[in-house]
Order: structure tokens, then C-alpha cells, then sequence
């Protein structure tokens, strides 16, 4: 708790024009176990197991009449096979179907992290996670084009088919920025700034209310606002479980989509 | 000095946030008229839906990361 430097704490009004925490950062950074890793690592580790051991003791011993948990884990397998590899890429999708799902699961369990009780932390709040995810996607989709179109990838990337020659240089600039530099920089910025926004308002809701509550002594009847504070935390806490999953979903529908306009450049 | 550069990145977020928040709902709003429209399409409405949003949302995002950058 005495990490976390709150703006309850050292607010000052007078001189201050934004009552904003002095450090955020301090919400996404340990110190390090041992030798340079630290929880979030451990924790990296946590989500990779936890996404291979789902799926692993789901398919262990498959049953005709699957077991409940295999059913569940079927779903998850199923809608992201049917609807998000083979609906958005095509009957080619079955491809990538591997990759899209490992995606979905490390993120979900990254994401679904944050409102573990005892964990509370989005491993996706760093973003040298999404970041490298968004990378992996922006090979992927580079590296699927030039296979299946040749050198001509990239003028198809350039330009669209039917683009007038006197706008062809502009649209080739856009056309460059947009794919190779604005499509996974905002991958990896959507993913990260939700983890870290929902990150930020759930410590700054409960702890205040653990802050104002606690000082019941010095503050007397006023500590009320703590509940307050509290219970909107906890209402948050519900909603941040559809963030965590609408997320990965996202996340994975859009690398699908890129990957997608890589098989099929007619489209 | 500090106290106002921050200030002014709030003030930068909430303009970043009145694009993407009018887009949003108006993605929304038709999707939610194509859903009643036409109940069977809203498996294939509720994908781009989706999809819309998420490249609506970015910009607000960008906003966000802005404002603790700065």
C-alpha cells in the first residue's frame, strides 16, 4: 500500500492545478526478484502456462460426450476457428487458426489477470507485451503477402487497384504510413492503453476507498465517501471483466482482418 | 509549470476523447437499427461493429497515452 502515492494523499490544491498522482509508473513497476526478473515476468511465464494448460487438459484425453471443462474450452476453440479465422480470412483461415487462438488465450489470460484477486496486475499494462504481440502480427501479415503475391505485395500495398496516377504518390505515402507504421503501432496502443486505464482506475477507486475509510479516526463522519469510492471500484472491477475479454477478442479480429488483406489483396 | 503542461494534456485528452465518443455511438446506433432490421445479420453486424470500433477508439486512446506522456 505505501507504494502506491495517491492523490488523496498529496494533494495540494493551492499550488497544484491537476490533483494527479505524482507517479503513476509506480502502478506498473516491481522491484526485481532476482536478476533482473521481476513479477511481471513471473507473471508472463503464469499466463503462457495457464493458456497451454487449458488447452492442454481440455484436449488430453478427448471425449465423444465431452466432459464440461472440454466443452468450454471447445467454445472458446470453436468461435475462434469458425467465426474469427475462417469467417475473416476465408476457408484459408484454417492456417492461422493455431496462431490466432494462442493469441486470444495469452491475452485473455493476460488481461483477465488484472482482476485476479491477489494478482491484480494486467501483464498487457506493459507495453513491451502488446508491443511484441502487434510485432509478431506485423511479420506475420508482411511475410504472408510477399509469399503469396511475390515483390508485388507491395504494390498492391501502395496502391489500391484503380487509384488515379496523378494521386498515386500520395496515396502511396498513406498507404505506406497507414499499413507498415500506423497499423501496429495502434494494435499494440489499444490493448496496452485499456489495460492501463483500467489498471489506473481500479487502484485509484479501491485504494481510495481503503484510504478514506481507514482515516475514519482523523476524518471522522467524512470517511463516508470511502464506501462510495469503494463500491464504484467494485462496479468497475465487473466492467473491466468485458474490457479483459472484448480486448483479446479485438485484438485477435484484427490481426485476423490484417492477415486477411494480406491472403486476398482483391479485397 | 509542470502543474499546467499537465493541465493542458488533460485538457488535450478530453478533445481527443469528442471524436471518437460521437463515432462510437453512431457506430453503435446503426448497428443496433441493422440488428433489429434484420435479426439474422446480427452475428456478421455485431463483428464490423466491433471492428469499427476499435479503429474509432485508437484515436481516443492515442489521446490517453498522450496525456501521461506529456
Amino acid at each position: 500500500m505505501d507504494r502506491l502515492i495517491l492523490a488523496v494523499e498529496e494533494c495540494d490544491p493551492a499550488a497544484q492545478v491537476v490533483c494527479a498522482p505524482s507517479n503513476v509508473n509506480e502502478l506498473f513497476e516491481f522491484p526485481a526478484i532476482f536478476a533482473g526478473v521481476n513479477r511481471t515476468v513471473v507473471l508472463i511465464f503464469l499466463a503462457a502456462l495457464i493458456a497451454i494448460g487449458l488447452i492442454y487438459f481440455a484436449y488430453r484425453r478427448p471425449r465423444l460426450v465431452p466432459t464440461k471443462f472440454q466443452a468450454a474450452i471447445d467454445s472458446v476453440v470453436g468461435f475462434i476457428r469458425d467465426d474469427v479465422a475462417v469467417g475473416i480470412i476465408g476457408p484459408d483461415g484454417m492456417k492461422y487458426a493455431p496462431y490466432l487462438l494462442s493469441l486470444f488465450m495469452f491475452i485473455l489470460v493476460g488481461n483477465l489477470f488484472e482482476i485476479t484477486p491477489l494478482v491484480n496486475f494486467p501483464i498487457t499494462s506493459r507495453i513491451a507485451v502488446p508491443g511484441f504481440l502487434a510485432l509478431l502480427t506485423w511479420v506475420i501479415f508482411v511475410v504472408v503477402g510477399i509469399r503469396k503475391q511475390g515483390l508485388g505485395y507491395f504494390g498492391h500495398l501502395l496502391w489500391p487497384p484503380g487509384v488515379p496516377t496523378a494521386l498515386k504518390p500520395l496515396v502511396g505515402l498513406i498507404e505506406l504510413v497507414s499499413t507498415l507504421l500506423v497499423r501496429p503501432f495502434s494494435l499494440a496502443v489499444r490493448l496496452f492503453a485499456n489495460l492501463v486505464a483500467g489498471h489506473v482506475m481500479l487502484s485509484l477507486l479501491l485504494v481510495s476507498g481503503v484510504v478514506f475509510i481507514g482515516a475514519v479516526g482523523d476524518i471522522g463522519a467524512r470517511s463516508v465517501i470511502g464506501v462510495a469510492w469503494f463500491a464504484l471500484g467494485i462496479a468497475i472491477f465487473v466492467f473491466e471483466i468485458i474490457v479483459s475479454v472484448l480486448q483479446a477478442y479485438i485484438f485477435t479480429l484484427l490481426s485476423a482482418v490484417y492477415i486477411q488483406t494480406s491472403v486476398h489483396p482483391e479485397h | 509549470m509542470e502543474a499546467a503542461v499537465k493541465a493542458f494534456a488533460l485538457i488535450g485528452y478530453g478533445l481527443a476523447a469528442i471524436g471518437p465518443g460521437v463515432g462510437i455511438g453512431i457506430i453503435a446506433g446503426n448497428a443496433v437499427q441493422a440488428m433489429a432490421r434484420q435479426p439474422e445479420a446480427a452475428g456478421m453486424v455485431r463483428t464490423t461493429m466491433f471492428l469499427g470500433i476499435a479503429f474509432t477508439e485508437a484515436l481516443a486512446l492515442i489521446g490517453f497515452v498522450l496525456f501521461f506522456l506529456a
